[in-house]
């Protein structure tokens, strides 16, 4: 018993070494691989959810993200929804947009957000809608987080 | 083996032949790490290449010709530590403008992962395949996934040993307590040794109920040196101040004023969870209870307070050892040697040692390789152009 030990024991100290060269020479493919073999991703708290719609403007195009309610287990009372607006040719002085996120062909909030000053208000039709979590001034254009209750 | 002059104990070298031919291979692996297999043809690449490759080839030379792990690892390892701030800092500016990680960036989640995080994620990634962090899961500097592979990697290879060989922080806080010759605080309570088990437990549950990484939010110094979310409310900024007065005291006025590393004894959560993988790790520290004199200098001297009186009277050291080899070095008796487990502990300490020294400082060569290249560049640029970018 002894023996197979020390047997084992040195030879898992050599595999210590081999471990070393695949961890940086496979990274790459160990990341993939880990990737696409888990399904895991980054939480759409973080990422804002998948776009579920996309409206077309003349100068600008709006991307609907899904609502968020995502929790570890199941689902939370409190998410949000993430809007982004993406600058094609240059914007109006003001979007205004009334955004039906539930897809039930009701609008459920109103927003208005001055391009110059990125300063965002909201009208909220559904009560489900709280405010305005936090707008954003991105490269391509502007983002707004919109708070929403179950 | 030993030399005694004027009741100095010292170990004799080994010989010079036997130590060039066991470092050979590594001269060889490093090389193929350092040049990512192709040969630079920027001058500026190739100078840095060379002086990283010789630079570190001499550090292993040394270690093996003069027998001494911490000594000659604490150089490379704290290089490695002001390296990747510069590099990293450096980077940040050109690619931002800023070491401030803006609204913009949180949002698109283009945060660089890194491996302090990784607890806080555990619990949500167990439950709902999500990892709870603004980054890049594939293809971007620091993703998360490559961060994850790394991870695992250190783990299986060197357990906890990670903190002392693979982190990219923990040099800051070992530079710092070699500052002084002598510590000025000789006593610190033993209940404190299990305060980064309370933060881990605390940040890890926070981190689940929230699904926002707490210690990275809230605590985690490190961001001083690194990248920190530009202040935009009161929030930001208190927490702004307290990892800035963190850094201060754990990274570096207490391992200055202590001589240990205080950051990662006492109070870093990766360090803690960290160290349950020592236990399917299979390298350890192990004290000969026959040839030990209980001088206790491995007590005092042990960085992340992993040798207490107990641990010594039962010839280990606690599991949250970081395998620096500070003990192996300063053991006058030289009865405390790295041990493979399984293995008889009557069995040779150097073969031990060369085992462990292989994937240890091979891993720390590659961590470090490109951010000691990337700072030599950035300070050549600096002498040669007056701009570091």
């Amino acid at each position: 018993m002894g023996r197979f030990k020390s047997i084992l024991g040195y030879t898992s100290a050599v595999l210590t070494f081999f471990i070393v060269l695949a961890t940086f020479l496979g990274l790459n493919y160990f990341s993939a691989k880990l990737v696409s073999v888990t399904g895991i991703k980054v939480s759409p708290r973080f990422t804002g959810g998948e776009v579920v719609k996309i409206v077309d403007h003349k100068t600008y195009t709006t991307l609907i993200h899904r609502p968020v309610f995502d929790g570890i287990i199941g689902e939370r009372k409190d998410g949000f929804i993430q809007i982004i607006w993406e600058r094609r040719d240059g914007w109006p002085q003001v979007i205004e947009e009334k955004i039906d996120y539930n897809g039930d062909n009701v609008e459920d909030f109103f927003i208005h957000i001055e391009t110059k000053t990125g300063k965002a208000m909201l009208t909220a039709y559904n009560p489900s809608v709280t405010g305005i979590e936090q707008t954003y001034v991105i490269k391509t254009g502007y983002a707004a987080r919109i708070l929403l209750k179950r | 083996m030993t030399n005694k002059t004027k009741g100095v104990e010292f170990p004799t070298p080994v010989s010079l032949k036997k130590t060039l031919l066991l470092a050979l291979p590594m001269m060889l692996f490093t090389f193929m790490m350092l040049s990512a297999g192709k040969m630079p043809t920027d001058t500026n690449k190739i100078i840095s290449l060379a002086v990283t490759f010789i630079f570190v080839n001499t550090i292993f030379f040394l270690m093996l010709y003069r027998e001494k792990t911490d000594k000659y690892r604490a150089i490379l390892f704290i290089s490695y530590a002001v390296c990747f701030v510069i590099s990293f800092i450096s980077n940040l500016i050109e690619i931002r403008g800023s070491m401030a990680i803006s609204q913009e960036n949180l949002l698109l989640c283009k945060t660089p992962f890194c491996h302090i995080v990784i607890p806080m994620t555990i619990i949500p990634l167990a439950l709902s395949k999500t990892i709870i962090f603004p980054g890049t899961m594939i293809g971007s500097f620091a993703s998360i996934a490559s961060m994850l592979i790394i991870w695992i990697g250190a783990s299986l290879a060197l357990g906890r040993g990670f903190c002392g060989w693979v982190c990219f922080f923990g040099g800051l806080d070992d530079g710092f307590s070699r500052i002084f010759r002598k510590p000025m605080i000789k006593h610190i309570n033993p209940k404190w040794h299990y305060l980064p088990f309370a933060v881990l437990l605390v940040t890890a549950l926070t981190s689940a109920m929230l699904l926002t990484p707490t210690y990275c939010e809230w605590l985690c110094p490190y961001k001083t040196v690194t990248e920190y979310v530009e202040v935009t409310s009161i929030k930001i900024l208190i927490q702004t101040i307290i990892f800035v007065a963190l850094f201060l005291g754990l990274v570096i006025i207490l391992p200055m004023l202590t001589k240990k590393r205080t950051q990662c004894g006492l109070f870093c959560p990766f360090g803690a969870f960290q160290s349950f993988t020592n236990k399917i790790n299979p390298f350890e520290i192990r004290i000969n209870q026959v040839t030990c004199v209980k001088c206790k200098q491995c007590i005092r001297i042990c960085p992340v307070f992993s040798i207490t009186e107990e641990t010594l009277n039962t010839g280990k050291t606690r599991f949250t050892c970081i395998k620096c080899g500070k003990c192996v070095d300063a053991c006058p008796k030289g009865a405390i040697c790295f041990h493979v487990k399984g293995t008889p502990l009557t069995g040779n300490a150097d073969t031990f040692r060369l085992l462990f020294l292989y994937p240890a400082f091979l891993f720390l060569v590659t961590m470090a390789g490109s951010n000691i290249q990337d700072a030599i560049i950035r300070i050549i640029r600096l002498i040669t152009t007056g701009s570091m970018f």
